[in-house]
């Protein structure tokens, strides 16, 4: 009972009266002003305004927060939607999340085919996904070296921070012939830190609608080119803070503050979630902004010219709402 | 509004003013539009284009020829083309080192005969003429069509400065326009010539230029007798006292 | 003499009152403010020789000029045998102002031709344009004619001295940087000013003679140079 109250009020945005409101455990009315990016008490705002004079500051949405509370904040976001995090991406992007990553991968082309795989090498390549926890992008891969290419040595490393997207991952890999084969590992780190993964060592790193979440994206870039070998390819798929035309730019906005955390609040009783996601995307730098910083990591962009005479270096995906990045390691 | 309007940018390449090599400077080195790993693997990868033709294997082979990955071919969106633009670029450029004018004399109609023959015989020598219609079929392709195009047009460029063409009216654009138009056909022509060291093609292209050479004149002759006839009507005119 | 007064750094205020930004002038400011880290700082060029942006100013630049002495000297020619008829006096202002711009013409059609810069798609338009705006000023006699040299040379001397003060902002930024300025940049502004110089001349020639008294001299002198105006913003693009 003292679960399903706090719930129900939750999904119909019932302010409750005072006794009940006490039924409410301790932990989830801390969570609940956790989230709470656009209404938080102003307990919150002191204790929040206390740590920034100590240390650095991030944003969280639309908030500012501190650095080191950032991971745990984001931690939290994904932890309550992890269960239900494929189903609300259908919903929210009406299914095309799902084209968008296929395309993904698609254009990557995972997988070397057995033509090009001279004998006594070690075969297949080691690709490295990051913030991949429920594994969408993993099983592409998969999938893609696999019946693609004809490849079956090509292997995948999940990693993610959250342990529970990890578990979603895991638990829709245990089933599928990879897991037997080890062809897949999960790993749980921070992507501006992950030190268990030696230098030069993957093929292909992979991040889709992750990246947006890290606390310092340009030590996430500098880590991938670290473990990426020479020729190995930085790939990203993230959503785009606007749009390239400004009318649709603007119905899109509305749709996305309006009715984004409204499904979030009816399937998933989670509206503070989901009103981050929106939040998160609107913060993430545009596409050349982000494609300055994959160059500043030392990246080769695709599709630029050495003349300075074109500028193409993503992808827009449709119409702009969401872009793919690439980088190229030198060798 | 201005960016509402704005020329979406798939088909910015197709407009006039887009990106043809602006102001050419003679202090500075122009820059290649090629950056150095994607020289080393284009340049590497065309070795291969007698064997594997223009494909990807060809890409991925000479990606590896020179220290790269297979994934690494994600340098090059749009996949084999970038084989064939890499080729039709180097060509370009490297067409006013392949031919010398030993002497003033020589004309500039000449000049352009001598200047698409040596363009087409770097086909032959570069031992892409075999795989010439897979990079035609390429090319061809929608979304390649732009880029294809740009380059036609810079290589009728080249050509005609080469030359030593030195007018800069109207006739700049027909001229460009016709000797693309020339140099397309004389192309696919030698895709499919049988004949000993291309004497067909070069006999073909000698007729596309006689009559591109009749077309001008007549029109020229034409633009002449209307322009003689205009002014013989105006001093007719005034010689009877029309204020004009 | 008007062009005494003149300074490179400052606006053309005796010619135009208002200090107007030529719309190439404003797109280059537009494209000049920091767009993040594509910016001009990080590209190499910009320490090497003339960058892209300068590239293409200067090839709109170039082509709009030899658009406009192509137009100046098919308004000469086409004035002079109307007004020569009515005034014979001006034979030789109108010789002298004629080869000026033909030699104008000449310099800048030798310089497309060199630097591989492509000619107005306009240019048959321009022509009969000019030829029909210089044979209908001359055939309104003499006033009107030199109200129509007015207005031209007031629009290209002021165009004129816009892209000799943004050379000269190229040649001062060099010269903070410690560079060599380059001869080719040097040849250029000598060119573009002593082009304005002459245009400038032929203002005072035609306000000596009694431009001023046109008949209706302002709508006349509007109308050509809103006319030059547009002919000089399409030919910047096309």
């Amino acid at each position: 009972m003292s679960t399903f109250a706090p719930q129900a009020a939750k999904r119909l945005r019932l302010s409750l009266p005072a006794t009940t409101r006490q039924w409410t455990c301790r932990a989830c009315a801390q969570q609940r002003a956790a989230f709470s990016s656009t209404s938080r008490s102003s307990e919150q705002q002191t204790t929040d305004r206390k740590s920034t004079r100590d240390e650095g500051t991030t944003h969280f949405g639309f908030s500012t927060v501190a650095e080191s509370a950032k991971a745990s904040r984001v931690g939290a976001v994904f932890s309550s939607v992890a269960s239900s995090y494929d189903t609300m991406n259908d919903l929210m992007s009406l299914g095309i999340h799902r084209l968008w990553k296929d395309h993904f991968v698609r254009s990557l082309n995972p997988g070397i085919r057995p033509a090009f795989a001279p004998s006594g090498e070690p075969r297949g390549q080691k690709i490295l996904d990051v913030a991949g926890g429920t594994g969408d992008i993993a099983l592409r891969h998969l999938d893609h070296a696999t019946n693609i290419n004809r490849d079956s040595h090509t292997s995948v490393i999940i990693s993610d921070i959250n342990p529970d997207m990890l578990a979603e991952g895991q638990k829709r890999f245990k089933q599928s012939p990879y897991n037997r084969d080890g062809r897949v590992s999960f790993l749980e780190a921070n992507a501006e830190d992950i030190h268990t993964i030696e230098s030069n060592s993957i093929d292909l790193y992979t991040v889709a609608f992750g990246i947006r979440n890290f606390t310092h994206k340009d030590k996430a870039l500098r880590e991938a080119f670290r473990v990426l070998k020479p020729g190995g390819v930085f790939a990203c798929l993230e959503f785009t803070p606007n749009l390239s035309n400004p009318v649709l730019n603007a119905i899109y906005k509305r749709w996305s503050f309006a009715a984004i955390p409204l499904i979030g609040q009816i399937v998933a009783a989670d509206r503070d979630s989901y009103q981050y996601l929106v939040e998160s995307i609107e913060r993430f730098p545009t596409q050349r902004e982000f494609m300055g910083m994959i160059k500043e990591a030392g990246f080769l962009i695709p599709g630029e010219r050495g003349d300075g005479q074109e500028h193409v270096g993503w992808e827009d995906l449709s119409a702009g709402i969401a872009a793919i990045h690439k980088g190229v390691k030198p060798a | 509004m201005r960016n509402i309007l704005r020329v979406p940018p798939t088909i910015r390449p197709l407009l006039l003013h887009a990106s043809r090599a602006p102001y050419h400077s003679y202090e500075h080195v122009q820059p290649s539009p090629y950056r150095e790993a994607e020289r080393e693997i284009l340049s590497a990868g065309l070795t291969h284009v007698p064997t594997h033709g223009f494909t990807h294997e060809a890409l991925t082979t000479g990606a590896k020829d020179v220290g790269y990955l297979e994934v690494s071919t994600n340098l090059f969106p749009k996949g084999p083309f970038e084989l064939v633009n890499y080729y039709l670029v180097t060509q370009r450029l490297g067409l006013k080192d392949r031919i010398q004018f030993p002497s003033e004399k020589m004309g500039v109609g000449a000049r352009v005969r001598s200047l698409v023959l040596e363009r087409l015989r770097a086909n032959v020598d570069s031992g892409v003429q075999p795989r010439w219609q897979e990079a035609l079929a390429l090319m061809s392709l929608a979304e390649n069509i732009p880029a294809s195009l740009r380059e036609l047009r810079d290589l009728s460029d080249e050509i005609w400065f080469l030359a030593g063409d030195t007018a800069v009216d109207s006739s700049w654009y027909t001229k460009r326009a016709s000797l693309a138009g020339i140099y397309a056909a004389t192309e696919v022509y030698q895709t499919t010539d049988q004949s000993a060291d291309f004497r067909d093609t070069e006999e073909f292209l000698d007729r596309r230029l006689e009559g591109l050479r009749t077309v001008g004149s007549a029109m020229g002759n034409t633009m002449e007798w209307v322009g003689f006839q205009g002014g013989a009507l105006v001093n007719l005119l005034r010689s009877k006292g029309v204020r004009i | 003499m008007a062009l005494l007064f003149l300074r490179e750094t400052m606006p053309v205020v005796h010619l135009s009152t208002r200090s107007r930004l030529t719309p190439l002038a404003f797109q280059l400011k537009a494209r000049n403010s920091p767009t993040g880290c594509l910016g001009r700082r990080q590209d190499p060029l910009a320490r090497t020789g003339l960058d892209l942006e300068q590239k293409k100013y200067l090839e709109s630049a170039l082509r709009v000029n030899q658009a406009g002495e192509l137009a100046a000297t098919l308004i000469y020619s086409a004035q002079t045998p109307p007004l020569l008829k009515s005034h014979p006096s001006l034979r030789n202002l109108m010789k002298h102002m004629y080869e000026q711009e033909a030699g104008h013409f000449s310099t800048f059609n030798h310089l497309m031709a060199k630097h591989r810069i492509r000619p107005t798609a306009m240019y048959p338009v321009w022509s009969t344009l000019a030829a029909g705006l210089g044979w209908a000023t001359g055939v309104m006699g003499r006033e009107a004619s030199m109200a129509c040299t007015e207005a031209v040379e007031t629009e290209i001397g002021e165009h004129y001295n816009n892209q000799v003060k943004e050379l000269l902002t190229w040649v001062e930024a060099r010269q903070a940087r410690g560079e060599a300025v380059g001869e080719e940049l040097q040849g250029l502004l000598g060119v573009i000013r002593k082009c304005r110089d002459e245009e400038l001349e032929h203002l005072d020639h035609a306000v000596e003679n009694d431009a001023k008294e046109a008949n209706p001299y302002e709508l006349l002198t509007g109308v050509i140079r809103a006319g030059c105006r547009g002919a000089i913003w399409v030919s910047e693009r096309v």
